[in-house]
């Protein structure tokens, strides 16, 4: 047998090869955000309280919970299940300190990110429904009024909203964490 | 060989290159959509849902929480101006303009995202805390020895990242280049 003829019929298996292989990496990279147990929703399923707005410590240095946080933020984190209802997020903090608003679902994705400059005056109300539970909330305004909340639509039920405090200078922690605290967060009550 | 064996070699073979093709992806970054500007580099759309399935499975796995795009723009540098990777063995220059954003801040961190030195140390500047000269312009010298004026402390002997954050930026996050002219610059001092 020449080496002409056996490369031939190598050829097939070596292409079937590289085909097997182009299928795992793509189904890989399309799986890992579904069966990573250590993503961020998953780290802060287990250090923060559903429904509630938590200031979260970060950890000793080397052994964060979230990696690549910036040291001179405060972190609180309200994680959600629109399932228990739709959730209500109130601020009335004042001054002029940055603070970072996100609402992620449970894949870390930010479908709705503000800062403060965004809010009216520290003053923000915020609704994050399913489509559901925001027809139900819609059924309930009266027709004379403009809706005063900021209403948005999550695809997923399960995310977190993620709320970052700068504190400017290392004096200014408890400050920046005191805005932090004026922001409460929970499932409401469906209306009627 | 049987067309057996060949079959379960070519299986096997196939699923171990796109295991391993999926292993160095997730390893060397967060996949298209980065944006370069001098020794930064920027993956403004990783924290939205515009976020490429690499992306995506880089920060399923790291478990970071990127800032959403209205928050504010973060760039990591892993080299010097003249591309050297950032180490502790040297001292390092940081200067120049930063972009027009509310505040920034700029940390050393270790290549996992932790940070580098024990609580107590400095983990960073902020643009509020910053000494400046005269004329508005700054330098930041880092270093794992005592430094007079702005000094950032990195521990000895390590390989470690610079961040930089910029909150409340005009800078558009979803621009596709940012001029290197506007960032700052990093230049390596002396070695040891």
């Amino acid at each position: 047998m020449n080496w002409a003829f056996r490369l031939t019929g190598w050829a097939p298996w070596v292409a079937a090869t590289f085909v097997i292989a182009g299928l795992v990496h793509i189904i890989s990279i399309l799986a890992m955000p579904l069966l990573a147990p250590q993503d961020a929703f998953g780290r802060l399923a287990e250090a923060t309280p559903l429904g509630r707005l938590v200031i979260l410590d970060n950890g000793p240095p080397g052994k964060e919970l979230l990696p690549f946080e910036d040291p001179a933020t405060i972190i609180a984190v309200c994680r959600f299940d629109l399932a228990q209802g739709a959730l209500r997020l109130r601020s009335n903090f004042d001054g002029e300190g940055l603070v970072l608003m996100s609402f992620r679902n449970r894949f870390g994705t930010a479908f709705y990110a503000m800062t403060d400059r965004g809010t009216s005056r520290g003053r923000l109300d915020v609704v994050v429904a399913t489509r559901a539970q925001l027809d139900a909330i819609e059924a309930q305004d009266s027709e004379d009024e403009v809706p005063s909340d900021l209403r948005l639509l999550a695809q997923l039920p399960e995310g977190f909203v993620m709320l970052r405090a700068l504190s400017p200078e290392p004096g200014q922690r408890a400050d920046a964490a005191a805005r932090l605290k004026m922001i409460t967060c929970g499932a409401e009550k469906a209306p009627g | 060989m049987t067309a057996f064996l060949k079959t379960l070699l070519v299986v096997t073979l196939g699923v171990a290159l796109g295991l391993l093709s999926t292993w160095l992806a997730v390893e060397r970054g967060y996949g298209f959509g980065s944006v370069q500007a001098g020794p930064w580099t920027a993956w403004p759309k990783t924290g939205s849902s515009e976020a490429d399935p690499y992306a995506k499975a880089v920060m399923a796995r790291s478990g970071e929480i990127p800032l959403g795009v209205a928050e504010g723009l973060s760039f990591l540098a892993q080299s010097d101006d003249s591309g050297d990777e950032l180490t502790a063995h040297c001292e390092y220059y940081v200067r120049g303009p930063m972009p027009v954003a509310r505040f920034w801040t700029l940390s050393p961190m270790t290549p996992a995202g932790g940070q580098l030195l024990p609580e107590g140390n400095r983990t960073g500047f902020t643009s509020a805390e910053i000494a400046r000269n005269a004329d508005g312009t700054f330098e930041i010298v880092i270093a794992s020895e005592v430094r007079p004026g702005n000094w950032l402390p990195v521990r000895p002997a390590a390989h470690f990242r610079l961040m930089l954050r910029i909150y409340d930026t005009q800078v558009s996050s979803t621009a596709a280049v940012i001029d290197a002219r506007t960032m700052p610059h990093v230049v390596r001092g002396a070695c040891t």
